[in-house]
């Protein structure tokens, strides 16, 4: 004997088929859209400007400005000895350094407008940038400085 | 002295519904995110619910006390949390209208819970995004997570849609 169903509550494994219609589907589309023009603008777009000058700074020393159209090696002295950095086509890297782990060497190139690297037991910090490039640099997730 | 308030049916099913999204949102609030920032958002369901259901203001008014109350029940009042949170539910609340809007007339083509789920989804992500960046990070950097943030809306806005989807459908012969 089965027992009887009542018309207004049927069995939830049979019930449920997912229902999209068109308007879900132009949503869907657009939402699509929206994802990756986000990943292509935000994530994808990096050549929006070129770095043409780097800052350093030794130590508590005031910054010292470098342009980046010449190729050249420098020679500079941090706490612990010497560091390396070799500017070559717009770009700028630490090719040795009298650290430890040499994590500012491993750091490669630094081509974009905003790229840094250090090198912490050298007191020794470079940083990119760009004449055209607006320089978001004054802003601190803590102070908040607008 | 005695206080008599009268209450209507409709007050019910809000305190109800909104009895049900505080629970989820703080049983919710238990489990570690995997990523900072994103979370399933199991509790806008029945915000969503509530839209597609009850129409807009029941949906406000049941996202507002949900926010209210399991803000003070963890003790987020007022916190950057709580506005976060708040400003989550106010722009995807906001934009459900918006987008519901050109539909009204057509109601032949009005979008199921998995579009409303995705509009909602995105953007609240978009909202906290934007309050985040006004109040405390104003550093334009904050919005390369914007990536991130959407692609994780999209999916769980799509499963949270597919949720309120059941919810209704098992819910329509009882109305």
């Amino acid at each position: 004997m089965k027992p009887e169903q009542k018309p207004d509550q049927q069995p939830l494994s049979s019930a449920f088929v997912l229902r999209i219609n068109s308007a879900d589907l132009v949503i869907l589309v657009l939402t699509i859209v929206l994802l990756f023009w986000v990943y292509n603008h935000l994530w994808f777009n990096q050549s929006s400007g070129k770095a043409d000058y780097m800052v350093v700074q030794i130590d508590t020393q005031a910054p010292v400005q470098y342009p980046l159209n010449q190729n050249r090696l420098l020679e500079l002295d941090g706490r612990k000895g010497k560091s390396i950095i070799e500017i070559s086509q717009g770009k700028v890297r630490f090719i040795h350094s009298t650290c430890r782990n040499q994590f500012c060497v491993f750091h490669g190139w630094l081509s974009a407008p905003g790229d840094t690297t250090a090198c912490l037991p050298n007191r020794i910090s470079i940083a990119v940038k760009s004449h055209s490039v607006k320089d978001t640099e004054h802003f601190d997730a803590l102070a908040g400085e607008r | 002295m005695q206080l008599h308030f009268t209450t209507h049916h409709d007050d019910h099913r809000i305190a109800l519904l909104a009895a049900l999204a505080i629970s989820i949102h703080i049983i919710e609030s238990a489990f570690p995110s995997p990523l900072p920032g994103i979370k399933p958002g199991l509790a806008n369901i029945i915000t969503l619910f509530c839209f597609i259901r009850y129409g807009w203001q029941t949906a406000l008014q049941v996202s507002l006390l949900r926010v209210l109350i399991s803000s003070l029940l963890l003790g987020s009042f007022l916190s950057p949390t709580f506005l976060l949170s708040l400003s989550g539910a106010l722009l995807s609340l906001a934009s459900l209208i918006v987008v519901q809007w050109p539909f009204r007339q057509h109601l032949k083509y009005q979008p199921t819970a998995i579009g409303y789920a995705l509009i909602a989804s995105i953007s609240h992500i978009c909202g906290q995004l934007l309050v985040a960046w006004y109040f405390f990070i104003p550093h334009p950097g904050l919005f390369k997570l914007l990536p991130v943030f959407i692609t994780f809306a999209v999916l769980l806005g799509l499963l949270s849609g597919i949720i309120t989807q059941f919810l209704i459908k098992t819910n329509t012969a009882r109305a």
